[in-house]
């Protein structure tokens, strides 16, 4: 490519074909930018549109209102009131004003500007402290947000606050609210860490129902996020209302049964004359009981002390109270998550497994023949380790029982000899966990699947669960593994096994209908904020078990006896003819000292159901460290039948000392 | 190649058969309309904004339409003014050049850089100017040796030429405008006749730059920010990216026909920053859409065809020269400054000719297509007569 010549012979000025490759350049940057566009708004366009409709559109959520939480009548427990809290944003409240405006705000709420500073620490999370506790009016909103100027960072709110109509009446059932942790946030699908959540009992199981769908106004903004203009408002939509199975008149009824049985256990203490003061039994302080209905699992009652106010939550809870509630255990519903040994009240599914196994003491073979009821058992096991137990619950003999008299008179010898026989004959075999598999058949050493948090599954051991605590807790188990001594404690519910009151009444309520295992629940129906039904939560049966007519008539039988002349007779002789209707069973775990030398008393059980013959209502007793269950546990369970059978309730009076 | 000389030879006949001197009214009108939109433009994209903050929505196009008031004036002045003249002492314009460039950078930093000086109430950006200028000069430079093959010598003092000014942009910083020098430099050096192997070094020296410029770190965060920000175009949209996403969203959401003059709810709102001076395109493309977005770019390159077509035809390499510099520096604005509100290109501070607000660039591009006029003004009906005949 020389440069070209013009005709004339001059050099021409230009080259003029690098013009032309310039003009090739631009010409080929041109299409492409002209075939870009035509990707951008053609090709790729409706995307970009519907982008830039939500590019410009802001939202405030507007908090929905809690639905209500009513108990089986429709008694309101839990609701949302309309409330004006302060916010204090500290991010638009400069350091050097802080006291200033803490001052000004504490004046015009008429407390002390410590006062008011402790509740913004307590309860600021991030940059927002949200002083729900204060109830203000609408005139002290007006107030506040006519001194805004002066007061920066603060703001009033209109929020739906959490009310409780009932005190601590339920509480633990209830629950409380409080702000997510973070491993709420991972549990939930909420990434929203000032608005409160459903924390314990029923207000978590049934969070989503109850929390409902927050409402926002809708904005169109700026980028600056300026507002130009209300575009619209999505209302918010109330939660839904939890309807619970129990009964605000049995409850309240029960709370109170509990407290007083506490109190007689506390009198019964003063009275014994202990003489090694390192068994002076510490004052009783938990308890709890459930009533549960027999044939649809709905539980009427369940109560647990210490309690607590739902309540205190809202707003947050300041730190000393909340950390006496937790060393008092008050947050513990002891229902579903007091594990102790359910000590004799186990007996009934021993003898129920005797019955249908066809298992009995050595040289019995039938429910009838008897057995000498002695003061201790003196047994050599193969390996040749001699091993005595002491009756304590018969120092002296008791004289010729069968089946039925000893769970009447709850005698250890009878079972033992039933734990020796199982060892003699399924040692190692698959059967030699006949008695667990009907425990856990009927409901112990598993989860009831209660609809409520935290429940505890407690403990039902055997060989297999020895094998695996060799493996990964050796320090549980000792090196020898299960032994026939491990079952005979079992057999009489001590040992290696713990239950929850919950796990008893599921089990003696799954027995004595002729064993069907219903899932013990709290909530009844979920209905709209307007009533309409959303969901009816039906019994479910989660299991049944195969128990002969026959067993069943028999242990209802033999509970009745327990009330009417065996360990109970004395704790139910208030109820006077109605204790025909009733049946269950007295239960003491072994008082121990544990390893840092601390004397714990027995645990008082009882377990009982009425009316027998057709059993209607479980009522599980536990007087955590309480004393004897003939003692203590069973009037309370006495009086709570009388309440249940429609008759007076009489003041508790102690029971007859059994077990000890 | 042969057949597209013979037809730009052919382009070059026009000129010859023309017989009278008479001003390109195609470049007046689409100049003009360019200005006319930006102006409407800038309205719409301030309107709502000056309502609210001023209560006169008007005022930013006001300005602007002062801006083209001015412009236009200075592109007539520059036609009638002939080129011939500017070329009896490069040495002051260059000079002027440089002492405009060293003295922004006294002046007081806006928005981290220092490129603009403040007359009065207005605010002169010499970089815009420097451009223009850089070509006169270089095109006097590079008008000597014509007919020949360009010397290494006359390469070597070209690049000096360029890279003083181009330096000096860069302390400021603004590295579109550096940017640009380079660009209109290579495009004259090659329209001037460089061999392959001078294009060759050329070629290796721009690798070698920007190798260097990233291994000693030269750029600022912000600019490696926006470079990465390009190759991943869907990282941090509230960040780096904001401007690319938004104006995305603006051009996308225009489709075919736009939402209509106004009825842009992303330009409106200003969502985009520097909406009005390098992201005023957002707004075309999403009031008129992809018609009215083509038919932008298609004006501009009918503008650069016309100053190409006086580059091809001009009377002598100077004036040649000024026009191939000048169509060099429009190509690389427009494409660039297109070219990043949709994604094309990094994002990069260049205003779009006579569209975006301001007034310096505007003043000195319609000054620059003004020279560009005088040369095609001064070509003569008659070839050899003596007054257009090379000097």
């Amino acid at each position: 490519m020389n440069d070209r010549k013009r005709p004339d012979g001059r050099a021409q000025a230009t080259n003029t074909w690098r013009v032309g490759v310039l003009a090739l350049l631009f010409t080929g940057a041109f299409s492409i930018l002209f075939f870009r566009l035509w990707f951008v708004q053609l090709a790729a366009g409706p995307e970009w549109l519907l982008e830039a409709d939500q590019n410009i559109v802001s939202s405030e959520p507007i908090a929905a209102p809690r639905g209500d939480i009513v108990d089986r009548n429709g008694i309101v427990l839990a609701t949302s009131v309309p409330g004006l809290v302060i916010e204090i944003d500290r991010s638009l409240l400069p350091v050097e004003v802080e006291d200033d405006v803490l001052q000004r705000l504490a004046a015009i709420l008429d407390l002390s500007p410590v006062e008011v500073r402790e509740a913004v620490e307590r309860t600021r999370s991030g940059e927002v402290a949200s002083l729900a506790e204060f109830e203000i009016d609408a005139d002290t909103a007006y107030l506040i947000m006519e001194q805004r100027a002066t007061l920066p960072g603060v703001t009033v709110r209109a929020l739906p606050v959490r009310g409780y109509t009932e005190g601590s009446l339920m509480g633990h059932v209830l629950g409380h609210m409080g702000l997510p942790s973070p491993g709420d946030l991972e549990r939930l699908p909420t990434s929203d860490t000032n608005t409160p959540i459903g924390k314990l009992g029923v207000e978590r199981e049934y969070d989503e129902f109850l929390q409902g769908i927050p409402g926002k106004h809708v904005y169109r903004i700026n980028p600056e996020g300026a507002i130009l203009e209300e575009i619209g408002t999505v209302s918010p939509v109330t939660g839904a209302t939890v309807r619970l199975t129990l009964d605000v008149e049995v409850q309240a009824e029960v709370e109170r049964i509990l407290v007083e049985a506490i109190a007689l256990s506390n009198a019964l203490k003063e009275t014994q004359d202990e003489e090694d003061p390192d068994r002076t039994p510490p004052p009783t302080e938990r308890a709890t009981a459930v009533v549960m209905e027999v044939n649809t699992g709905a539980i009427l009652a369940m109560a647990s002390y210490p309690t607590f106010e739902p309540q205190a939550f809202v707003g947050g809870i300041d730190i000393d109270s909340f950390e006496e509630l937790s060393e008092r255990q008050a947050f513990n519903n002891l229902a579903i998550q007091g594990v102790k040994p359910p000590a004799s009240t186990f007996k009934a599914i021993t003898y129920v497994t005797a019955m249908e196994e066809n298992i009995f003491p050595e040289g019995v073979s039938t429910p009838e023949e008897t057995i000498e009821c002695s003061p201790q058992l003196a047994h050599r096991f193969e390996d040749d380790s001699q091993h005595l137990w002491r009756n304590w619950t018969f120092p002296e003999s008791d004289g010729p029982q069968n089946l039925h008299d000893a769970l009447r008179r709850s005698c250890n010898i009878y079972f033992w000899e039933v734990a020796l026989s199982i060892w003699r004959a399924f040692r190692g075999t698959d059967r030699e966990g006949m008695v667990q598999e009907w425990a856990r058949a009927v409901g112990v050493g598993r989860p009831t699947q209660i609809d409520l948090p935290f429940e505890h599954e407690g403990i039902l051991g055997d060989r297999q669960l020895f094998e695996e605590w060799q493996e990964r807790q050796p320090w549980r188990v000792r090196a020898e593994g299960w032994l026939g001594g491990d079952l005979m404690n079992l057999v009489v519910g001590q040992g290696p096994i713990v239950a929850t009151p919950l796990q008893m009444a599921v089990a003696y309520a799954s027995m004595l209908n002729g064993g069907t295992v219903y899932q013990p629940r709290v909530a009844d129906a979920i209905d709209t904020a307007e009533g309409d039904r959303l969901r009816t939560l039906e019994p479910r049966v989660l299991r049944s078990v195969d128990i002969s007519p026959e067993t069943v008539a028999s242990l209802r039988r033999d509970l009745t006896s327990v009330v009417r002349s065996g360990t109970a007779r004395r704790a139910f002789e208030d109820l006077g003819g109605l204790v025909e209707l009733v049946g269950g069973k007295t239960g003491t775990a072994q008082s121990f000292t544990d390893q840092q030398g601390v004397f714990h008393d027995s645990t008082a059980w009882f377990v009982g159901v009425a009316p027998i013959d057709a059993p209607r209502w479980v009522v599980a007793v536990m007087v955590d460290e309480g004393g004897s269950g003939g003692a203590v546990a069973a009037p309370a369970a006495r009086a709570i039948f009388q309440y249940l059978l429609g008759t007076d309730v009489t003041p508790l009076v102690a029971g007859e000392d059994t077990e000890r | 190649m042969a057949v597209l000389s013979r037809s730009l030879d052919g382009v070059g006949g026009i000129f010859e058969d023309r017989p009278k001197p008479t001003p390109d009214v195609i470049v007046f009108v689409l100049m003009a309309s360019l200005m006319a939109l930006g102006s409407v433009m800038v309205y719409s994209s301030t309107f709502v904004r000056l309502e609210e903050e001023t209560g006169d929505p008007t005022s930013a196009m006001r300005r602007q339409m002062i801006f083209a008031g001015v412009a236009l004036v200075t592109y007539v002045a520059a036609s009638m003014i002939d080129y011939r003249l500017y070329r009896r002492f490069p040495a002051f314009i260059y000079g002027l050049m440089i002492i405009a460039l060293v003295g922004v950078l006294f002046a007081a930093p806006q928005k981290g850089a220092t490129r603009w000086i403040p007359v009065g109430a207005f605010q002169f950006q010499p970089s815009e100017f420097a451009k223009v200028a850089l070509i006169v000069a270089l095109a006097s430079l590079l008008a000597m040796g014509a007919g020949k093959r360009l010397s290494w010598r006359s390469l070597g003092t070209a690049l000096l030429m360029a890279a003083v000014p181009g330096f000096l942009i860069f302390l400021q910083p603004d590295l579109g405008t550096m940017l640009v020098v380079g660009f209109i430099t290579v495009g004259m050096l090659f329209a001037a006749g460089s061999s392959f192997r001078q294009m060759l070094v050329l070629g290796a020296s721009g690798v070698v730059g920007v190798i260097a410029v990233f291994q000693l770190d030269i750029l600022k965060s912000y600019q490696t920010a926006r470079l990465a920000g390009f190759f991943d175009q869907t990282a941090d949209l509230q960040g780096v990216n904001w401007n690319l996403y938004q104006s995305q969203i603006a051009i996308g959401s225009g489709q075919l026909v736009g939402r209509g003059l106004l009825q842009g709810t992303q330009t409106r709102l200003s969502f985009i920053p520097s909406q009005t001076t390098d992201f005023i395109f957002t707004a075309v493309g999403e009031q008129f859409g992809f018609i009215g977005g083509s038919a932008v770019i298609l004006a501009y390159a009918i503008l650069i065809w016309r100053v190409l077509i006086v580059a091809a035809g001009a009377p002598n390499a100077f004036g040649s020269m000024i026009a191939v510099g000048m169509a060099a520096l429009l190509s690389f604005h427009v494409f660039v400054n297109i070219g990043m509100t949709v994604g094309l290109v990094p994002v990069t501070g260049l205003p779009l000719p006579f569209m975006s607000a301001g007034g310096s660039a505007m003043i000195a591009m319609a000054g620059g297509l003004g020279i560009v006029n005088s040369v095609w003004r001064s070509r003569s009906p008659v070839s050899d007569r003596p007054e257009a005949r090379d000097l």
